[in-house]
C-alpha cells in the first residue's frame, strides 16, 4: 500500500478520545445487556451490539493509524491477526468467568488478555521481525481490544446472556460465530481500506466505521432470531438498521464534501485527461 | 445411502464449485478487486484518471468468506426449528440474497470512499459508474454465495458421512478458499492482460508502465463491465475449473477411500500435478523461446 | 458454574500446548515456502502466485483443516491415539497440498495461455531442481513471472506444512474440549495469527526456499513461538460444555 505510506495520519479526534469512547461504550453496552438479561429477559441485548459498533470504530481508527505507515502486506492482514487472537481471547474471558463462577468478569478479562497479547505481538513485530513502525504496539493493542469487544458484544447480543455455556450452545455450536467473526473483522478493516488514498479524512473513515459496525450488528440480529426471543432479535435488527442508515447517509454526504466538484452524475474524464 | 449416491453428491459439489469459482472471478474483475485494484488505485496518482470501478473490500478471500458465512448464517437461521423451518433450497436462496445486498453496500462504500480520497489527482466520483456496475457485481456475488452455501450444505447435512464443523464455518472456509483461488488465477488474466491491453502480448507489465492502465475502449471510455466480457472467455472459467477441482478432488478422495489410502491417493494426485506442471513449463519454454531483448551471459 | 480449576487444566493439557506450538511453527515455516508475489505477480511482473501470503496460506491450510475435520470424525469412534493423529495430520496436509497445487497449476495456465509468458524466476540463474536457465526467459522490465518447477515444489511443501500445522492444532483442541465447533473456529483463529506474522517477516513477497528472504525464517520462528504459546495457553483453558 504505497498510497498513504507517508507516516503519521492526520487526525481531528485524538487516539485517546476514540479509544476511551470505544472501550467505555463497548464494555458498558455489554454489561447492560448481560446484567439486564437476568432481570427482565434479553430485551436489552441490542446494547451489546451498540457497544460493538463503538468498538468497531476504535479498531478502525487503529487500523487507520498503523496502515498509514505501509505495512507491506496490505491492510487486511493486521485485522485478521488481531481478530484471530481476539476470538480466542474473548471466548477465554467468558470461559474464565464461567470457571470461577462470576460471569460478569468475562468481558473485562477477555479485553485485558487481548490487550496484553496485542502488546506482545506488536513488540514481536517491531523488535524481532523489525517492522519498525512506531505505533505498532499501540495499534495492535487497540485492534485486538476492539476485536474482543466486537466479538463478545455480538456474541452476547445473539445469545442474550453472558454465560459461557449459553454462548457456546447458541453462538458457537450453531456456527453463528463464523459470520460474527468475519463481519467483525471486515467491519474494522473496511472503513480505512475503502477510504485509502491521500485525501482520506478521519471523520469520513470513522463515520464509515459506525456503518460497518451496524451492518455486523444487524446481521447478527438476523441470526439471533433462531436462538433468542423474537422481540429482542427484532429490536437488535431495527436499532442496527437505523444506525446503519443514518451513518451510511452521513458517509455519502462526507464523500460529497471531500470530492467537491468531482462528485458528478456522469461525464467524461476531467479536463486535461482525455 | 448407497455409495454411488455419495459420489453423485461429490460431483454435484464439484459442479457447484465450478460455477462459484467462475462467478467469483468475474465479480472481482468487474469491480477490480484484490491485486488489479492496486493498479486502478495507482493510475490516478500517476496522472491517468479513469472511469474504472474501484472496489477494495479488504482482500478477496476475507470478503468472499464474509458473503458465504453470512449467507450460511441466514440460511441456518431460516432452517432452524424455532423460526420457519424453511426448506434448505429456499433458505440458501434467501441467504445468498442477503449476502448479495451486503456485497452491494460494501462495493458502494468502497467506490465512493476510494474515489473521494483521490480528489487531488482529479479522480472524479461518477455516480453512473456506480449505478451501472453495482448490480452486475451483486448478481455475480449472488451466484457465488448460492453455490458455495449450497455445497457447504451438502457437506454438512447430505453427504453419507456429514462434516462435523458447523454449517457457517464450512461456508466461511470455502469462501476463503474461493477468494484465494480467484485472486491467484483468474485475476492474473484481468490484471496482466485486460487491464493493460494496449501493451504487447507475450510479456508481463513492464515495471515502468505500472499504473498506465487501459482507460479507453473500442469506442469511448472503458467501462469495467466489459472486463467480465473479456475475462469470461478465459480467466473466469479456469478459476472455476481450479475451484471445482479443489472441491471435487479433496472430497472425492475422502469419500471414495478410507484412512491411509485416501492420503496415498492424494499424494498421487499431487505428484501428477507436479509432473504435468513440469511438462507445461517445458512446452511454454519451447514454444515461446527466450526474450529477444535479453543480453546476458546465460544461455537459454 | 463448574469445578474446573485453571491450574488443573494447564497441568492436564501441557502436551496440548506443545502440540499447538508445533502446529504454529509448521504454519509459520510453511508460509515462507509458498511462492507469493502479491500485486506485481498478478501483473506478471514478479515470480510467484499473484495474491497475498496470508490469503493463500490461509486458503490452503483451512482447506486441509476441512479434510482433517472429516477424518477426525471418521476415526473418532475408535478413540484418538497417536497413530490416528498422524493420519489426521497427513490427511490435512494432503488436502492443503491439493488445493495449492491446483491453484498454482491453473495460475500457470493463465500465465502461459492467457498472458503468453513462460514461467521464470529472476532470483536464481538456474532452476535448482531442473537446472533450466531462467534469466533469458524473464520479460524485460520485470522480475520473472509464473511458477517454474522450483517454486511449484516449494509451494507444495508450503501447503504440506500449513495443512499439517492447522490439522495438528485442531487435533490438540479437540483433545481439550471435544467439540468440533469450538475447535474449528479456534484453529482458524490461531492459524491466521501464525500466518500473518511470517508475512510481515517476508514483507509480503517471496519466491520459495531458494529466495534469499528464506534466510529470515528464524525470526518468524521466534515470533510465532511466543504467539502460539500465548494462544495455546488460553485456548486450552477453554473447556467444552459437553461433558460438564
Amino acid at each position: 500500500m504505497s498510497v498513504a505510506a507517508g507516516g503519521e495520519a492526520v487526525s481531528t479526534e485524538t487516539p485517546n478520545q476514540v479509544d476511551t469512547k470505544g472501550v467505555v461504550v463497548g464494555l458498558v453496552g455489554i454489561y447492560i445487556a448481560g446484567i439486564t438479561a437476568g432481570i427482565i429477559g434479553p430485551y436489552l441485548a441490542f446494547f451489546a451490539g451498540i457497544g460493538a459498533v463503538f468498538a468497531t470504530r476504535m479498531g478502525a481508527d487503529g487500523v487507520r493509524r498503523v496502515c498509514s505507515y505501509g505495512i507491506g502486506t496490505g491492510v487486511p492482514s493486521i485485522g485478521v491477526l488481531a481478530l484471530g487472537m481476539g476470538l480466542v481471547a474473548s471466548m477465554f474471558g467468558i470461559a474464565i468467568g464461567w470457571i470461577v463462577g462470576v460471569p460478569m468478569i468475562g468481558p473485562i478479562v477477555g479485553f485485558v488478555i487481548a490487550v496484553v497479547i496485542g502488546w506482545i505481538i506488536g513488540t514481536l513485530a517491531n523488535k524481532v521481525i523489525k517492522l519498525n513502525i512506531p505505533v505498532m504496539e499501540r495499534c495492535c493493542m487497540e485492534i485486538a481490544g476492539a476485536g474482543v469487544i466486537v466479538l463478545t458484544g455480538l456474541s452476547v447480543m445473539i445469545a442474550g446472556s453472558l454465560d459461557f455455556a449459553v454462548i457456546i450452545e447458541k453462538v458457537v455450536q450453531t456456527g453463528f460465530i463464523a459470520p460474527v467473526f468475519i463481519l467483525g473483522a471486515l467491519g474494522i478493516l473496511h472503513p480505512f481500506n475503502a477510504s485509502l488514498g491521500p485525501d482520506e479524512t478521519q471523520d469520513r473513515t470513522l463515520r464509515h466505521a459506525y456503518s460497518t459496525g451496524a451492518i455486523a450488528m444487524t446481521i447478527s440480529g438476523v441470526c439471533s432470531i433462531a436462538v433468542l426471543d423474537p422481540i429482542a432479535a427484532t429490536l437488535s435488527i431495527v436499532v442496527g438498521a437505523f444506525i446503519w442508515y443514518t451513518n451510511f447517509m452521513g458517509f455519502v454526504r462526507l464523500v460529497q464534501r471531500d470530492a467537491g466538484a468531482g462528485y458528478v452524475g456522469t461525464g467524461l474524464l476531467p479536463p486535461g485527461a482525455m | 445411502m448407497d455409495p454411488s449416491m455419495g459420489m453423485g453428491l461429490v460431483a454435484l459439489m464439484g459442479a457447484a464449485a465450478t460455477v462459484a469459482g467462475c462467478s467469483e472471478d468475474l465479480e472481482s474483475d468487474i469491480g477490480s478487486q484484490s491485486n488489479p485494484n492496486s493498479q486502478v488505485q495507482l493510475a490516478a496518482q500517476v496522472g491517468y484518471p479513469h472511469r474504472v470501478f474501484n472496489k477494495a473490500i479488504s482482500g478477496e478471500p476475507p470478503s468472499n468468506a464474509m458473503y458465504c458465512a453470512v449467507g450460511a448464517g441466514v440460511a441456518m437461521m431460516l432452517m432452524s426449528e424455532s423460526t420457519i423451518a424453511a426448506s434448505p433450497l429456499l433458505a440458501i436462496a434467501v441467504g445468498a440474497f442477503v449476502s448479495a445486498l451486503l456485497n452491494g453496500v460494501f462495493s458502494t462504500t468502497s467506490y465512493l470512499g476510494r474515489s473521494a480520497s483521490q480528489t487531488r489527482f482529479n479522480q472524479y466520483v461518477y455516480l453512473d459508474v456506480l449505478r451501472n456496475h453495482v448490480f452486475g457485481i451483486m448478481g455475480h456475488a449472488y451466484i457465488t454465495a448460492f453455490c458455495i452455501v449450497g455445497l457447504s450444505y451438502i457437506m454438512w447435512a447430505v453427504l453419507p458421512v456429514t462434516h462435523p464443523f458447523p454449517f457457517p464455518v464450512i461456508a466461511l472456509i470455502w469462501g476463503l478458499a474461493v477468494g484465494a483461488i480467484g485472486s491467484s488465477t483468474g485475476d492474473v488474466h484481468y490484471c496482466a492482460e485486460r487491464e493493460f491491453q494496449d501493451f504487447k502480448f507475450g510479456a508481463g507489465v513492464n515495471a515502468s508502465d505500472s499504473g498506465d492502465i487501459t482507460r479507453f475502449a473500442e469506442a469511448g471510455l472503458r467501462s469495467s463491465m466489459d472486463n467480465a466480457w473479456f475475462c469470461s472467455k478465459f480467466g473466469g472459467p479456469v478459476t472455476g475449473v481450479a475451484f471445482g477441482l479443489v472441491v471435487f478432488l479433496d472430497n472425492w478422495r475422502s469419500t471414495a477411500f478410507e484412512g491411509w489410502t485416501a492420503v496415498v491417493v492424494g499424494l498421487v494426485i499431487v505428484s501428477l500435478l507436479i509432473i504435468y506442471n513440469r511438462r507445461l513449463e517445458l512446452y511454454a519454454r519451447k514454444t515461446y523461446g527466450p526474450y529477444p531483448e535479453y543480453a546476458g551471459e546465460i544461455e537459454a | 458454574m463448574s469445578d474446573i480449576s485453571v491450574v488443573g487444566m494447564l497441568a492436564e493439557n501441557w502436551m496440548m500446548i506443545i502440540g499447538i506450538i508445533i502446529g504454529g511453527l509448521c504454519i509459520s515455516v510453511g508460509v515462507h515456502f509458498v511462492p507469493v508475489g502479491g500485486a506485481p505477480a498478478a501483473m506478471a511482473q514478479a515470480t510467484g502466485i499473484g495474491t497475498g501470503t496470508v490469503q493463500l496460506a490461509t486458503g490452503s491450510g483451512l482447506t486441509g483443516l476441512l479434510a482433517a475435520g472429516f477424518m477426525y470424525k471418521a476415526l473418532a469412534a475408535g478413540g484418538i491415539g497417536l497413530s490416528e493423529i498422524v493420519l489426521i495430520c497427513a490427511t490435512g496436509a494432503v488436502g492443503a497440498m491439493i488445493m495449492i497445487c491446483v491453484t498454482m497449476l491453473v495460475g500457470n495456465w493463465v500465465y502461459i495461455y492467457g498472458v503468453g509468458t513462460p514461467p521464470a524466476s529472476a532470483k536464481v540463474d538456474y532452476d535448482p531442481i531442473t537446472g533450466n536457465s531462467q534469466a533469458p526467459y524473464v520479460a524485460p522490465g520485470t522480475v520473472g513471472q509464473g511458477m517454474p518447477t522450483v517454486c511449484f515444489v516449494s509451494g507444495t511443501m508450503g501447503g504440506l506444512l500449513g495443512g499439517l500445522g492447522g490439522s495438528l492444532i485442531y487435533c490438540m483442541l479437540m483433545g481439550v474440549n471435544g467439540d468440533p465447533a469450538i475447535s474449528s473456529i479456534f484453529a482458524i483463529g490461531i492459524f491466521v495469527v501464525n500466518a500473518v506474522l511470517p508475512s510481515y517477516n517476508i514483507q509480503g513477497t517471496i519466491e520459495g526456499f531458494h529466495d534469499p528472504k528464506f534466510k529470515r525464517v528464524p525470526k518468524a520462528i521466534v515470533a510465532c513461538f511466543v504467539a502460539s504459546l500465548l494462544c495455546g495457553i488460553i485456548a486450552v483453558l477453554i473447556p467444552g460444555i459437553g461433558g460438564v
